[in-house]
């Protein structure tokens, strides 16, 4: 089994997707945070409460779960690069019992998640305290709160990055995988939110989940609000977690399953 | 490279009622063939005649209907360790663009618990170690081809399974092909090569098995397949040289001599070296001897057809 890991570990270091999801860990953490610290929610287009409130803080930490869909898509693109390219046939001749080799991938790829996720917080944290120490803000939540606050969506991130998996494992086509899940998590879920009815379910999808960590609801409150629709009431911060812990598992079940007995043509 | 015999009494290679069904078509159907070790065996057949989907049932990539394929008497799956006992190349690229040559065989070292200087071992054995850290995306067909059986050779397996290798190759990367694969039938290993361009394997295979249709049409020693060679004779002066010829073996089996319709002999059940002393003998003048070899193509055509009228 460490021999497929370290393979897959190559893998992902031999192009430059391993670099590339640490620079994006650092532009949506240190880059986006940091622009956002600066510009202030409170001069945000609706405004929305400053740095210095509870809620202003919890609004810009939540912001940064709405960038789930990079790791998500990394998965995807990990996965589907197999069939795309048409090594599958070849790792699965020296890999014969496949449910290993998607095993080691959900491995390398919860590490790389872990990674990222870390990068994304450690970063954005320190944009956060960087940016409002220069602006003489004293911020809405103790630095300890912030900081579990951020390390709950650096963790929400593994769960997308494997989300991703099973997806490119379900769909393996690379452009349809890719699509379907950046277009799920960054159209589909917010535009859910807006069909009364259909947003009563918004607490138990994987957006609602990761908002529950947080416990961000400007997002959905608006969007209740624009609609005219009751307002989503998410699931505490530890079902939301739960949750999400689902998501990846049932996420990694398919990618382990469905590869098994399909044929490799 | 180090010699490979064959551990064990079963065949190489041994395919038994296999039978392949997607949805109302029958791609194998009902095939069962062996393959020897230590010699080149040609899997010939149309395109779409199954060789493909035979190959791929063969390593676990497709599961049969019914029936079972082994390699060294075992199922793919059940092999410990199955690239150190079998190499296979399917798809003329299967790398990922971005990997350079290396990365892509450290890859596949690591996965089947090789060092990584089998890598570079590879890379030299198959003259590509000059392109060792380039992009495989920028490599030609034929650095392809040779980084694909870079990769199948890793675990030294002394089963060789290729489909169609020779697509694309320019005649140079054919000769090469050629030779490398003989080496390694010369080695002990058992090779199992498909083709449905005939030609550029005629010269390569001892063994062949050709399947029409998902079916088997024929299997065993090329030579034998294609019976004796035929001597072609050209002489000004055929009538006296059949004569002698037909004459040659007064209390044996005499050679069978026909009129080819533009002047020479077919001469069947002597060779050229016995055609040019009877001729010398007589002094019958000669223009012309070639000894006639069937090609694959014949032999092909002839039993396809044939098959197609019973």
């Amino acid at each position: 089994m460490h021999h497929l890991i370290k393979a897959e570990f190559r893998r992902l270091f031999a192009t430059r997707v391993g670099a590339g999801l640490l620079l994006a860990a650092v532009l949506f953490g240190g880059g986006l945070m940091g622009a956002m610290a600066l510009v202030g929610p409170e001069n945000f287009d609706p405004p929305m409460p400053g740095l210095d409130t509870e809620a202003g803080l919890r609004a810009i930490l939540g912001m940064l779960g709405y960038t789930a869909f990079v790791p998500a898509a990394v998965g995807a693109l990990a996965v589907t690069s197999e069939y795309r390219h048409r090594t599958a046939a070849v790792t699965f001749l020296f890999a014969p019992r496949r449910w290993q080799v998607l095993v080691a991938k959900l491995t390398t790829y919860g590490v790389a998640g872990l990674a990222y996720g870390l990068v994304l917080a450690g970063t954005a944290a320190t944009a956060l305290f960087t940016v409002a120490a220069v602006r003489g803000i004293s911020l809405g939540l103790p630095a300890g709160d912030v900081l579990a606050l951020l390390a709950r969506i650096g963790l929400a991130m593994v769960v997308y990055l494997l989300i991703g998996v099973g997806v490119g494992a379900l769909l393996r086509n690379q452009v349809v995988a890719v699509c379907v899940v950046i277009g799920y998590l960054y159209l589909g879920e917010p535009l859910l939110m807006m069909i009364p009815g259909v947003n009563a379910l918004y607490p138990v999808l994987p957006g609602g989940a990761t908002a529950a960590l947080t416990d961000f609801t400007y997002l959905a409150d608006a969007m209740s609000q624009e609609v005219g629709s009751t307002a989503v009431r998410l699931l505490p911060p530890a079902a939301g977690a739960l949750l999400l812990t689902g998501y990846a598992l049932a996420a990694s079940l398919i990618a382990i399953v469905l590869p098994m007995r399909r044929d490799i043509t | 490279m180090a010699s490979v015999t064959a551990t064990d009494d079963r065949p190489a290679i041994e395919v038994s009622h296999l039978t392949k069904r997607y949805g109302t078509v029958t791609a194998v159907r009902d095939l069962t063939f062996t393959v020897e070790p230590g010699v080149v065996t040609g899997f010939l057949g149309p395109n779409g005649a199954g060789k493909t989907t035979t190959m791929r049932m063969l390593t676990g990539l497709v599961t049969p209907t019914s029936g079972t394929a082994t390699i060294a008497g075992r199922p793919y799956g059940q092999l410990r360790n199955p690239s150190r006992t079998v190499g296979a190349v399917f798809d003329a690229s299967a790398f990922h663009p971005g990997h350079t040559a290396r990365d892509h065989l450290r890859v596949y070292a690591a996965m089947g618990g090789y060092p990584d200087s089998r890598a570079d071992d590879l890379l030299s054995l198959l003259g590509l170690t000059e392109a060792a850290d380039r992009r495989t995306g920028t490599f030609s067909t034929g650095m392809r081809q040779r980084l694909n059986l870079a990769t199948a050779l890793l675990g030294d397996p002394r089963v060789l399974l290729l489909d169609e290798p020779s697509n694309g190759l320019d005649p140079e990367g054919m000769l090469w092909l050629r030779g490398f694969l003989r080496r390694l039938a010369g080695e002990g290993r058992t090779v199992l090569v498909s083709s449905h361009v005939l030609s550029e394997i005629q010269q390569l295979v001892d063994d062949v098995v050709v399947i029409r249709r998902g079916e088997l049409v024929a299997a065993g020693p090329w030579s034998r397949l294609a019976g004796p060679p035929a001597v072609l004779v050209l002489s000004p002066d055929a009538d006296r040289l059949a004569a002698v010829l037909r004459g040659s073996r007064p209390d044996g089996d005499p050679p069978r001599v026909d009129a080819t319709g533009d002047g020479r002999l077919r001469v069947h059940g002597l060779d050229a070296a016995g055609v040019a002393d009877l001729a010398a003998a007589h002094q019958v003048p000669v223009h012309e001897l070639v000894t006639e070899t069937t090609s694959l193509e014949q032999l092909f055509l002839h039993l396809t057809t044939e098959r197609t009228a019973s």
